[in-house]
């Protein structure tokens, strides 16, 4: 049974960025606008965790959680307060709710994962790889690849060089001086891809990391069709890059 | 309680906004120098929080439309051509004036000037201007990034 997480929140923003956030794991995300749905959707719904605003329309954070801890069903649910204040007198009438947590605007969907995690237990769907950089990361004898998924999208290029940052970091300090940015199973060129591109060739001259893009011919036309990529060597295999570094 | 005249409404503000855009977006702004004017012209998205109590003002944030889906894309992870319509930019731009906005009122709260934070407006179109009177501190602010502008206004005054 997955487990199901409360968004309650005016903007549907935070209830997409709440939803992305726990995509990875085995859970059901179901929203609410303002305390009034959400509480409705509590009581319909037994949510294992509610995700609450304090600020919206029609019934407040504070106000819903007045009305969660009167509901003998509903009153042991944990809640994890979001708010944009972040001031102490704030943060102490949080508290004195009786919440389990709260998370400060602006914030990070990882953060958001690690403050429920101490709530209640996470479990990855089946097929996602725990370790966000082994999706994309690998060692091929004395070579760094970096294998873009086939849906390349603003999310996976954030995550994507954020890792590439601490890669690049351990290839100046180890013995790895090579690296093959593998681009083949994307299913196609768009501005998020020419930007990473160009950022990972820049990023690997700068530390004097040798560096050589895999992708099909067709990908290749494509990148020839940009001002910024139009100038990069394409090689069509892993074997053919390995060769010319 | 901290004297309006003195708070460091500029040093709160952009620190919001850096961070804000960093954590949400990913994105590094760069604080330009005073004076220096943002080209918002065209279609432009105004995002608004007031905030009212012993300080009253409110803080806005003015983007064109090319930036403000620029920034909704960043924020709700998809493409532009992904975005389903202005909704979804409106709350976007709302939810960045939330933050920003958000920062300053519990900022402004810890100096013993209490207040509390109206929920986000939005104003859209090519051919408006702001006035506004009366107000103690005004503070204008112009981020940069890459070739985009976010102009932030910041208006407080004590009450009574």
């Amino acid at each position: 049974m997955p487990l199901k997480i409360l968004a309650v929140d005016d903007s549907k923003t935070i209830r997409m960025i709440v939803k992305k956030a726990f995509k990875a794991y085995n859970c059901e995300v179901i929203e609410a606008e303002n305390g009034k749905e959400g509480l409705e959707t509590a009581s319909k719904e037994k949510p294992d965790l509610i995700i609450l605003d304090i600020t919206m329309p029609v019934m407040t954070g504070p106000e819903m959680l007045e009305e969660l801890k009167k509901d003998p069903a509903l009153k042991e649910t944990p809640v994890i307060m979001l708010t944009a204040e972040s001031g102490k007198e704030n943060v102490v009438q949080i508290l004195k709710m009786g919440v389990k947590d709260y998370m400060v605007k602006p914030f990070k969907g990882e953060q958001l994962i690690e403050r429920a995690t101490k709530i209640v237990t996470l479990e990855s769907k089946k097929g996602e790889e725990k370790d966000p950089a082994k999706r994309y990361f690998s060692i091929v004898e004395d070579l760094q690849v970096l294998t873009l998924p086939q849906k390349f999208d603003r999310p996976a290029s954030v995550e994507i060089e954020r890792y590439f940052k601490l890669k690049v970091e351990e290839m100046v300090n180890t013995e790895i001086k090579k690296f093959i940015l593998n681009i083949s199973r994307v299913g196609g060129t768009n501005v998020t891809l020419i930007r990473l591109i160009i950022m990972v060739i820049q990023s690997c001259q700068k530390v004097n990391v040798g560096i050589r893009v895999v992708g099909t011919s067709a990908l290749r036309d494509e990148l020839k069709g940009f001002a910024e990529t139009s100038e990069i060597t394409v090689d069509l295999s892993i074997e053919d890059a390995k060769g010319a570094l | 309680m901290s004297d309006i005249n003195t708070v460091d409404l500029r040093g709160f503000v952009s620190g919001a906004m850096n961070e804000v855009f960093d954590t949400m977006l990913s994105m590094d702004l760069e604080l330009a120098e005073e004076g220096v004017q943002a080209n918002v012209a065209g279609e432009r998205i105004v995002g608004s929080v007031g905030f009212a109590g012993k300080a009253v003002g409110s803080v806005s944030i003015q983007v064109n439309d090319a930036f403000a889906r620029s920034i909704t894309a960043a924020m709700l992870g998809m493409e532009e051509d992904e975005i389903e319509g202005d909704e979804e930019v409106h709350d976007v731009i709302g939810e960045l004036s939330n933050m920003v906005g958000g920062d300053l009122k519990s900022r402004l709260c810890d100096g013993g000037l209490d207040c509390e934070l109206s929920i986000p407006s939005i104003t859209t179109g090519s051919d408006f201007r702001m006035e506004t009177k009366g107000w103690e501190r005004h503070e204008r602010l112009v981020f940069r990034y890459q070739g985009q502008f976010a102009l932030v206004n910041v208006y407080v005054k004590t009450n009574g």
